[in-house]
């Protein structure tokens, strides 16, 4: 019995075990602070459907041995590139929401594309030159959001005259398209976002399908052992540029679905250190930087945004003060730090 | 092995003797400078001059009757004078008396008991 | 599959210019800027010496990571935390002047020491992901150093001095002045040359900094370093033990860089007590490799180059920026950009260098292979 405990912790590692009794004693105290239990979980729900397809994009390269995606900022980028078009051209509702994917999607063809070429030429340390290529090109696109000719009222700044906001309001636009469609209200303070999480779920299966798929198996072997694809025919390299354009793509739909959930599209420096919160929650779902499964994304985005809604709530009621962002901090880096030092396959 | 324990232990002391020297240079004080009125045991000395105080070569400026001043002095030991001032003119007195401060000590002068040599010319401020 | 031939048997001209492109790029987009800005030249000078006397120790700090193969410190982010919890004691205790600065040095020193052994560890289980792993490290601790600071000081750490503690009676503020420690170290042995006041006491310290890596590089450890940065394989042969070495040098990195912090933050006066270690290591990071280092070489010259053409360009761009579009917010993101984006291209470049490197060794030892092979039937041929 001593062993298979043993090897449980060893397998699913301390740090998650710890993670997942934490949440678990947050969900169990809320009652006996005043917290409602049937709120907290609708919240989580809520939260689950906005950012988990942002972590579901990093599957495909994690698959295809490029590591996690530091880089998601180019996603991020394409998917905001796409809502401000499609505001500026005073689309709304519905096809408003789909137009903003479609350019989103386009354009985060191309920059997966590039990126994916790039990432080629540096096998072995992805890791850390994704990081700062999405840093810069968040830093550079401030300057363009500055300078782009868009003239919507709604997104430049009222006074100035010329330059985008750093906030714009999807109010009005496609706010909650999804969200809404399909809601099932229970009671007064229970609101399922069935069309968010429909979406959400919709491209779990989608994404599983794929790598059941000749190219999906492909890419899986490409990343699991180069060589022996090499000689099974595979062209490797091929196969790890279209894991990242999916990774890519999916990450611009991600944030569009975020915003939409949201309200706002935020530009300017807030999608700099996007990335880790998405990387953490997958790696809290049990993917290590070799390994990556839908299930651990399910698993990884619940027990994340379960731990980022419950914080807060729980513990500043017992101990009055708001611990909850340095405590974000520590557990979401902390899981980092420890997936990276875990020993993992050796890699030609 | 002996050796290199006692030299860790040796350098470690210094170091902390280190730490206590610096505290005790660098630490600041707060002394007040008081010109009042002041009765000790009966006896009343009466503040009826103005004085130009200079503490550590600091010049703090003309205390009136009944003024107070506040000075930020480093360090243990200190040096406080005194010129007596009548009718704005010096009249050349002078007092100069040194004190020494302890870590974490804060105090009050007054001018009066200091310039008649009394004993309980420098009083701690109790916090 | 030309790339193969590229590093080694380049044109040494065309070999020059990539090894040094990053200087050379911001090199040119500095003078480009310089005009435009229309700033002085004194003002240059001055500027330029108070970041040169500011901020030197702390990039100093990162050349010895770099000697032992640990690549790019990016967890000097501890060391500068260490370094300000000493300042925050020292300035709750009401301590002033150099005194001030050098017990917060001494009291710092223990912590940076475990902090950097904690870095050290972790960097170890790392192996081939330093310079993420580190990255994130700095996070990590950001979290552990608020948790500390934001709610143990003033409840579990006794702090008296309410100054510089928040109103609801825990946690620091988030600016304290440090009027006590202000310049001590710059006005050490006071000197104005036309307006400029020169910080000797800075510079001496920075001075005796280069030299301590200068010779350090001499002595056994560093020798030591150096083979382990080399070859870790080959290290070990030698009875070098890899693991306690590289420890070693970030220890060194992470003490260093808490002086490299108190010295910056003497300088400036005030400490943002949330924000000042932010961008230490990413600023510092860029800052050397746009003195021309790499993740596998750096020298005392990358580092004062570095700072020179990194402050210039920090110093240049808002008002270039106000100059070109007419927003000084334009320069503000593009110096941010060109920070971030030193250090893609030139972690990317190297990444690529290597890569390509190791292509050529592996082809090379294929063809050795092949050639012995080839010997052998043609002796076994002979004997025939």
């Amino acid at each position: 019995m001593k062993e298979k405990v043993k090897n449980i912790i060893e397998n699913v590692g301390l740090p998650r075990i710890i993670i997942f009794f934490f949440l678990v004693s947050l969900f169990v105290l809320a009652p006996f602070v005043g917290i409602s239990l049937s709120t907290s979980i609708n919240d989580v729900i809520v939260r689950l459907s906005m950012n988990g397809i942002l972590v579901l994009s990093l599957v495909p390269m994690v698959k295809s041995g490029c590591g996690l995606n530091f880089g998601l900022q180019l996603g991020i980028i394409a998917g905001l590139l796409g809502a401000v078009i499609s505001i500026e051209m005073e689309a709304t509702g519905f096809v408003g929401f789909f137009m903003a994917m479609g350019i989103a999607i386009f354009i985060a063809v191309i920059l997966g594309f590039f990126y994916g070429v790039l990432l080629n030429k540096i096998k072995g340390d992805e890791m850390v030159v994704a990081t700062y290529v999405g840093f810069s090109s968040v830093s550079l696109m401030c300057i363009f959001w500055l300078i782009l000719p868009f003239k919507s009222p709604n997104m430049i700044w009222a006074y100035g005259g010329s330059g985008l906001r750093t906030t714009i309001n999807t109010q009005g636009y496609w706010f909650h398209v999804l969200t809404d469609f399909l809601q099932i209200k229970i009671g007064s303070h229970i609101i399922f976002p069935t069309g968010t999480l429909l979406f959400f779920a919709l491209l779990c299966f989608l994404v599983w399908a794929f790598f059941r798929t000749k190219i999906g198996t492909s890419i899986d072997a490409a990343g699991s052992n180069p060589d022996y694809a090499r000689s099974c025919g595979v062209n490797v390299d091929k196969m790890r540029i279209i894991s990242v354009i999916l990774s890519t793509v999916i990450t611009a739909i991600g944030i569009l679905v975020y915003e939409e959930s949201f309200g706002f599209v935020q530009l300017y420096m807030a999608p700099l250190y996007m990335a880790f919160p998405a990387i953490a929650a997958l790696l809290l779902g049990g993917a290590s930087v070799g390994k990556a499964s839908i299930k651990n994304v399910i698993i990884g985005a619940f027990l994340f945004q379960g731990i980022l809604t419950m914080t807060p709530s729980v513990i500043n009621n017992i101990i009055k003060s708001d611990m909850s962002e340095s405590i974000r901090i520590v557990v979401s880096n902390g899981m980092i730090v420890y997936a990276l030092t875990r020993k993992s396959k050796v890699r030609s | 092995m002996r050796k290199r324990i006692i030299i860790r232990i040796t350098l470690i002391v210094v170091l902390i003797l280190m730490g206590i020297s610096l505290y005790t240079i660098g630490k600041e004080h707060k002394v007040l400078i008081d010109n009042k009125d002041i009765s000790m045991g009966g006896l009343t000395y009466n503040a009826d001059t103005a004085y130009n105080v200079r503490v550590d070569n600091l010049e703090i400026g003309l205390l009136e009757k009944d003024e107070r001043k506040a000075v930020k002095v480093v360090g243990a030991s200190h040096k406080i004078v005194v010129e007596e001032i009548k009718n704005k003119i010096s009249t050349g007195e002078k007092h100069e008396k040194k004190f020494k401060l302890k870590i974490n000590e804060n105090v009050t002068i007054n001018l009066p008991a200091m310039v008649n040599n009394m004993d309980k010319w420098i009083e701690k401020i109790k916090n | 599959m030309k790339k193969q031939n590229l590093t080694g048997t380049m044109n040494p001209y065309l070999k020059f210019l990539i090894d040094y492109s990053v200087p050379i790029i911001i090199s040119l987009l500095v003078a480009f800027a310089i005009p435009l800005s229309g700033l002085s030249g004194k003002y240059f000078i001055k500027e330029l010496t108070i970041r040169l006397s500011r901020n030197s120790f702390l990039i100093l700090a990162l050349l010895i990571p770099v000697m032992a193969g640990m690549g790019m410190n990016f967890g000097i982010v501890l060391g500068a935390m260490a370094g300000e919890i000493g300042i925050i004691f020292v300035t709750d205790w009401g301590i002033v002047g150099l005194p001030s600065m050098l017990l917060a040095m001494l009291i710092s020193t223990p912590i940076a020491i475990l902090l950097g052994y904690f870095a050290g560890i972790v960097l170890n289980r790392a192996k081939g992901r330093e310079m993420v792993t580190g990255f994130m490290l700095g996070f990590f601790m950001n979290g552990i150093y608020q948790l500390v600071v934001l709610y143990g000081m003033g409840n579990i750490i006794p702090i008296s001095n309410s100054k510089i503690l928040l109103p609801r009676g825990y946690g620091i503020r988030n600016a304290i002045s440090l009027m006590g420690i202000r310049q001590v170290m710059d006005k050490f042995i006071p000197l104005k040359i036309g307006g400029i006041l020169i910080p000797i006491g800075t510079i001496l310290v920075i001075a005796s900094l280069c030299i301590f890596i200068v010779w350090f590089k001499k002595t056994k450890l560093g020798q030591d370093m150096r083979t382990v940065g080399q070859d870790n394989e080959v290290a070990r042969a030698a009875g070098i033990n890899v693991e306690k070495t590289r420890i070693l040098s970030i220890v060194i990195s992470t003490v260093l860089a808490c002086y490299g912090q108190i010295i910056f933050l003497q300088n400036i006066g005030t400490m943002n007590t949330y924000n000042s270690h932010e961008q230490v290591g990413v600023f510092a990071i860029a800052a050397l490799l746009v003195g021309g280092a790499s993740v596998a070489k750096a020298n005392i010259f990358n580092v004062f180059i570095g700072v020179i053409l990194f402050h210039t360009m920090f110093i240049v761009s808002p008002r270039a920026g106000k100059a070109i579009i007419g927003q000084a917010q334009l320069g503000e993101y593009f110096r941010v950009f060109v920070s971030y984006g030193v250090i893609a291209f030139s972690l990317a470049l190297y990444a690529w260098r290597k890569r390509v490197e190791k292509e050529n060794e592996r082809r090379k030892a294929m063809a050795f292979k092949r050639m012995l092979l080839q010997n052998n039937n043609t002796a076994e041929g002979d004997k025939l």
